[in-house]
């Protein structure tokens, strides 16, 4: 059985999307209480992963639907969702590369730091993610201008 | 002032304009990594760099240390802004020749303060 994440992480990783959402994005988020999956969309969605490794392993994956990501997309970029097409997985790739990058700097200020992937996006409907190891997982849900966003922390070898 | 922007993401390249726009500066470069920036300084000079840390082909590193290496751009003021923040990425960042460092979430001002201390 995986070891339970630990809270402090779970509240490094909350404050990281939080400064991403404000500084980047331009638009809140607020956080809700920890859940154990990523609800399954129907719709298109899109889900984008920085893997990280060092003194810790695992992953940091943003999940949302494609509306929101456009929406997302737009405030970062300046210009209206419906204006965003191509734009989209190099945005919300890098909505991930920082949240994965704020959480990884606010770690080493008190563990050794960790060295991030680059993102990986994948987009479409109707599938899920799964992980071979054994692995610990955490979700957070966020919600921005009644939209919800998923944060997740998948951590290996605790 | 005129700015050569270097990153591989086409949307922090934007952020990054839309940002040196708002504060005034209207003259901007883009380049998608290391190689493709050394080609636009090749055609002409700027006054300050900006650029991202990981990117293929050339890092940003090694981009910094070819500028350093090179007579005609050797004293051009480097602004990196990038997610790798622990304080060995800044000491690695200072030895290959940056002038100052952004933070990725980073604000207009935090943008405007770093680049005043750059040219400073």
């Amino acid at each position: 059985m995986p070891s339970p994440i630990p809270t402090q992480l779970v509240d490094t990783l909350t404050t990281s999307v939080e400064d991403v959402f404000t500084t980047m994005v331009f638009q809140p988020v607020q956080p809700g209480g920890v859940v154990g999956e990523v609800p399954r969309l129907k719709q298109t969605n899109i889900v984008a992963t920085v893997a990280f490794a060092g003194h810790r392993r695992g992953a940091v994956s943003f999940h949302s639907s494609a509306d929101c990501a456009k929406d997302i997309a737009g405030s970062m970029l300046g210009i209206t969702p419906a204006e965003i097409n191509g734009e989209l997985p190099d945005a919300i790739g890098e909505i991930a590369n920082m949240i994965a990058g704020t959480f990884r700097t606010k770690l080493a200020a008190f563990e050794p730091a960790c060295a991030i992937s680059v993102p990986t996006v994948t987009m479409g409907s109707d599938f899920a993610t799964r992980y071979v190891a054994e692995v610990s997982r955490t979700v957070i849900p966020f919600t921005m201008s009644g939209q919800t966003l998923w944060v997740e922390l998948i951590l290996t070898g605790q | 002032m005129k700015f050569l922007v270097v990153d591989d993401s086409s949307t922090m390249r934007r952020i990054i304009i839309n940002t040196l726009n708002k504060l005034g500066h209207k003259e901007c470069l883009e380049a998608g990594n290391g190689v493709e920036g050394l080609a636009r300084l090749s055609e002409g000079m700027v006054d300050m760099v900006i650029t991202d840390w990981n990117m293929p082909e050339m890092s940003g590193i090694d981009f910094i240390r070819a500028l350093r290496a090179s007579d005609a751009t050797k004293k051009v003021p480097i602004l990196m802004v990038t997610t790798n923040a622990a304080e060995d990425d800044i000491v690695e960042a200072m030895k290959a020749g940056v002038n100052n460092y952004v933070v990725k979430p980073f604000t207009p001002d935090t943008m405007r303060e770093k680049i005043e201390a750059a040219i400073a």
